[in-house]
C-alpha cells in the first residue's frame, strides 16, 4: 500500500484560535500521515489539541497555518462547500455521544450521507440494509435511536460513518459514554473494520482503547509529544457472547 | 438535495412536534379563514344588493344640481333650479318616454276629519311619477290629476291617521303660511319592501300644479316660474340610456335655464341605476376591504407565529443540523429543509384556512340570509399568502440554521 497515497497528511500544522482577545495555540507546528488501512489512535489529555486536531482532519475547520491533506486535497484551498463534500463522501464520524437524528430511524441514519450526496432512494436503503447487517444490527433497522441501546446506537453511528464508503473513519472517543463490555465489542468492531481495510483514527485519552491501534500519537499542548509504535495492538477475545444485543 | 427528499424531512419534522405544528399551522388557519369569510361576506352582501338594486329596474336617470365636488349620491339636498321650460325640452330629446319633476312642499300639517297631524313635506311630483318611477302600484284608486286638488299616499302615510284614509276622503292641507288647501285623496300606493328590505317611509304626493310654489325669477320669461331640485328622465327602453344621458347632460350644461340658476360651483349631475349600482358597489367594497384588512392583522400575526416557532425549532435542533453538516450537508440543503418545513406549515395552514373560511362564511351568510358567492381567485390567493407566509416567516430562521457552525452546534447540548 506504500505505492497509494495516503489517506490524511497533515503537514506543519497550526492552529491559533482568538480567545477574549488572547491568542490560544490549539496546535503548533503538528505533521502526521495516516497511510491508507492504517489504525491510529491520538491521544493525549484534555486543551491537547486532540479536539482540535479531529475537527482539522474531518475538514470541519481549518488550518491557520500549514497543510491538511484529505484524500489527496489539500482541505485549506478548498471552498467551504467543497469542503463539506470531502466531508460527506471521505470522512466517516463517530462521535462519543452517537450523534444521531432522533426522529429518523437507523436505516434511515445510515442513509442520512447518502442523501446529500443525492444517492437514489433505493441504492440508499439497500446500503444501508446492508451496512446495519455488518455491524449486526439487521434486524434493528426500523428502530429509532431512543428504542436502541448505547452499544446499538454507536453501531448505528459507526454503520453511518462508512456509508459513502470514506477513506477515513473518525472516532472521536467512542466508548466514553458505553460501559466497558459494549465499549469492548465497539473496539471489536473497529478492528474488524480495519482488518477489511479501512483507514481508522480513534481519539482517546484512555490508554487501552489506544493499544487497540497500530501506532498512538501522544499529543501535550498543541504538539506531537512522541509517537509510539504499539507492538502488539490489542484486540479483543474471540468472539464472545456474538455482540450486546 | 432533492426537493422531495427535503419535503419528506420536513414533513418528518413537522409531525415530530405535532401539537407545536397544529398551533402554529392553527395561527395561519385562522388568519387565513378570516380573510376569506370577510371577503366571501362582502361578495354575497355585494352581489345580494347589487342584485336587488339593478334587477328589473326601468330605464330611469335621475337629474339634480349640486356642488361640484361634492361625491356623487342619492339627491338630497340639490338646489332647485329645473323649469318647466327645461323639463319641455328635456321631453324633447329622443328617445325620451318621459319627464317627471319632483319637488317638496313644505307644509306645517294635514287634517283629517277635523283632527291635524303635524306633517312635515309633501312630494309635489306629476302623474307620471306612478306610472315610470314609483316602484309599486296602487293598492286602491290611481293617480291624481294634473292641476286637480288630489293627493296620492302611500300605505305607511294612510296608517299615520286614524281609521286610515282612503280613496275619496278629504285631506286638508296646512301651508306654512297657515292657509288651507282641501285635496281628495286619488288613490293609495301599494307598500313595497324597499332593496334593504326596509318598509318605505310615509310618503304624500300631490300634483306640482296647484300645489307647488318654489319659484325664481327665470330669464327666458317675465314672471316668476316653478324651479324643481330634482327630474327623473325616463328613457324609452334601457339600451338608449347611455345616449339620453350624454344628451340630457349637454342639454342642461349649454341651453338650459337651469344653468344661469344654480351657483357657479354648482354642477349638473345626471345619475343612472348603473351609477348608482356602481356607487354602491365602490360603498360595500370599502368596507369589504376594511374588515379584510382588520382579518390580515390576523394573518400576520399567525405568520409572526410561524417565524416564531421556526427560531425556536432551529436552536432546538442546532444540534441535529451540526450532525448533518458533519455527515455532509451543504448550507442550502439546511436552508433548504428549513424554508421547505415553513412552507409546509403556511400552506397547510391556510388550506385549512380556505375550509375554515368557507364554513365560516356560510355560516354568516346563513345568518344574515344572504345567497353566498364565493370569490374562487381567492382560494388560489390563500394558497399562494401561504406559501408567502411561509418563506416570508420562514427564510430568518432557516438562513440562521444554514449558517450554523457544525463544530459549535456538535457541541451544543
Amino acid at each position: 500500500m506504500s505505492d497509494v497515497a495516503p489517506a490524511v497528511v497533515l503537514d506543519g500544522v497550526r492552529k491559533t484560535y482568538e480567545l477574549g482577545g488572547q491568542p490560544v495555540h490549539a496546535l503548533r507546528d503538528v505533521s502526521l500521515r495516516l497511510p491508507r488501512g492504517s489504525y491510529t489512535a491520538v491521544m493525549g489529555p484534555s486543551g491537547s489539541g486532540k479536539s482540535t486536531l479531529m475537527n482539522l482532519v474531518g475538514c470541519l475547520d481549518t488550518a491557520t497555518e500549514g497543510r491538511v491533506v484529505v484524500d489527496g486535497e489539500n482541505v485549506g484551498e478548498l471552498s467551504e462547500e467543497a469542503r463539506t463534500t470531502i466531508r460527506g463522501t471521505e470522512v466517516g464520524f463517530v462521535f462519543q455521544t452517537f450523534n444521531l437524528m432522533p426522529r429518523l430511524t437507523a436505516a434511515e441514519n445510515v442513509a442520512l450521507p447518502m442523501l446529500f450526496q443525492g444517492v437514489p432512494s433505493r441504492q440508499r436503503d439497500q446500503r444501508a440494509a446492508d451496512l446495519l447487517d455488518r455491524v449486526g444490527l439487521g434486524d434493528r433497522t426500523g428502530h429509532r435511536p431512543n428504542e436502541l441501546s448505547g452499544g446499538q446506537r454507536q453501531r448505528v453511528a459507526i454503520a453511518r460513518a462508512l456509508a459513502n464508503d470514506p477513506a477515513l473513519l473518525l472516532a472521536d472517543e467512542p466508548t466514553g459514554n458505553l460501559d466497558s463490555e459494549t465499549g469492548r465489542d465497539i473496539m471489536e468492531l473497529f478492528a474488524d473494520l480495519h482488518a477489511a481495510g479501512n483507514t481508522v483514527l480513534v481519539v482517546t485519552h484512555e490508554r487501552h482503547i489506544a493499544e487497540h491501534a497500530d501506532r498512538i500519537v501522544h499529543l501535550l499542548d498543541g504538539e506531537v509529544e512522541r509517537e509510539e509504535r504499539v507492538a502488539e495492538p490489542r484486540r479483543p477475545t474471540a468472539p464472545q457472547r456474538g455482540g450486546e444485543r | 438535495m432533492n426537493p422531495v427528499e427535503s419535503f419528506r424531512m420536513s414533513v418528518r419534522a413537522i409531525r415530530g412536534h405535532r401539537l407545536r405544528s397544529v398551533l402554529t399551522t392553527l395561527g395561519v388557519a385562522i388568519g387565513v379563514a378570516a380573510v376569506i369569510t370577510f371577503v366571501t361576506l362582502g361578495a354575497s352582501l355585494q352581489a345580494d344588493v347589487i342584485g336587488e338594486v339593478s334587477g328589473d329596474q326601468p330605464p330611469l336617470m335621475t337629474v339634480s344640481a349640486g356642488p361640484e365636488d361634492d361625491q356623487p349620491g342619492p339627491p338630497g339636498d340639490s338646489q332647485a333650479v329645473f323649469t318647466d321650460h327645461d323639463l319641455e325640452q328635456l321631453r324633447a330629446i329622443e328617445d325620451v318616454a318621459a319627464v317627471v319633476p319632483q319637488g317638496t312642499v313644505p307644509v306645517s300639517g294635514l287634517v283629517v276629519g277635523g283632527q291635524t297631524f303635524g306633517y312635515n313635506q309633501l312630494t309635489a311630483t306629476t302623474p307620471e311619477s306612478f306610472e315610470y318611477v314609483a316602484t309599486s302600484g296602487f293598492s286602491a284608486g290611481g293617480s291624481f290629476g294634473p292641476g286637480e286638488r288630489e293627493l296620492v299616499v302611500n300605505e305607511p302615510a294612510a296608517r299615520l291617521f286614524p281609521g286610515n284614509v282612503s280613496v275619496g276622503d278629504t285631506v286638508a292641507v296646512v301651508r306654512q303660511n297657515g292657509s288651507r288647501v282641501n285635496a281628495t285623496v286619488a288613490g293609495v300606493l301599494a307598500a313595497d319592501e324597499g332593496p334593504f328590505g326596509n318598509e318605505p317611509l310615509p310618503q304624500v304626493y300631490v300634483p306640482t300644479d296647484p300645489f307647488y310654489e318654489t319659484r325664481l325669477d327665470v330669464p327666458s320669461s317675465d314672471s316668476p316660474q316653478r324651479v324643481y331640485p330634482t327630474v327623473t328622465v325616463v328613457a324609452t327602453e334601457f339600451s338608449a340610456v347611455g345616449t339620453v344621458q350624454g344628451d340630457v347632460q349637454s342639454y342642461l350644461d349649454t341651453e338650459s335655464d337651469a344653468r344661469s340658476l344654480k351657483p357657479d360651483s354648482y354642477a349638473f349631475r345626471v345619475q343612472t341605476v348603473e351609477d348608482l349600482v356602481d356607487q354602491i358597489r365602490e360603498l360595500l367594497d370599502t368596507f369589504t376591504a376594511f374588515v379584510t384588512g382588520v382579518a390580515v392583522i390576523s394573518l400576520v400575526v399567525g405568520s409572526i407565529g410561524i417565524a416564531n416557532i421556526m427560531l425556536v425549532s432551529v436552536t432546538e435542533r442546532t444540534r441535529e443540523i451540526g450532525i448533518m453538516k458533519a455527515v455532509g450537508a451543504q448550507n442550502s440543503d439546511v436552508l433548504q429543509l428549513f424554508l421547505v418545513e415553513a412552507v409546509v406549515l403556511g400552506v397547510v395552514g391556510s388550506l385549512a384556512g380556505i375550509v375554515l373560511g368557507v364554513l365560516g362564511a356560510y355560516a354568516a351568510t346563513e345568518y344574515v340570509d344572504l345567497a353566498m358567492t364565493f370569490p374562487v381567485e381567492w382560494a388560489g390567493i390563500a394558497v399562494v399568502v401561504g406559501i408567502l407566509v411561509g418563506v416570508g416567516a420562514g427564510i430568518y430562521p432557516a438562513w440562521n440554521a444554514a449558517r450554523t457552525d457544525p463544530i459549535e452546534a456538535l457541541r451544543y447540548e
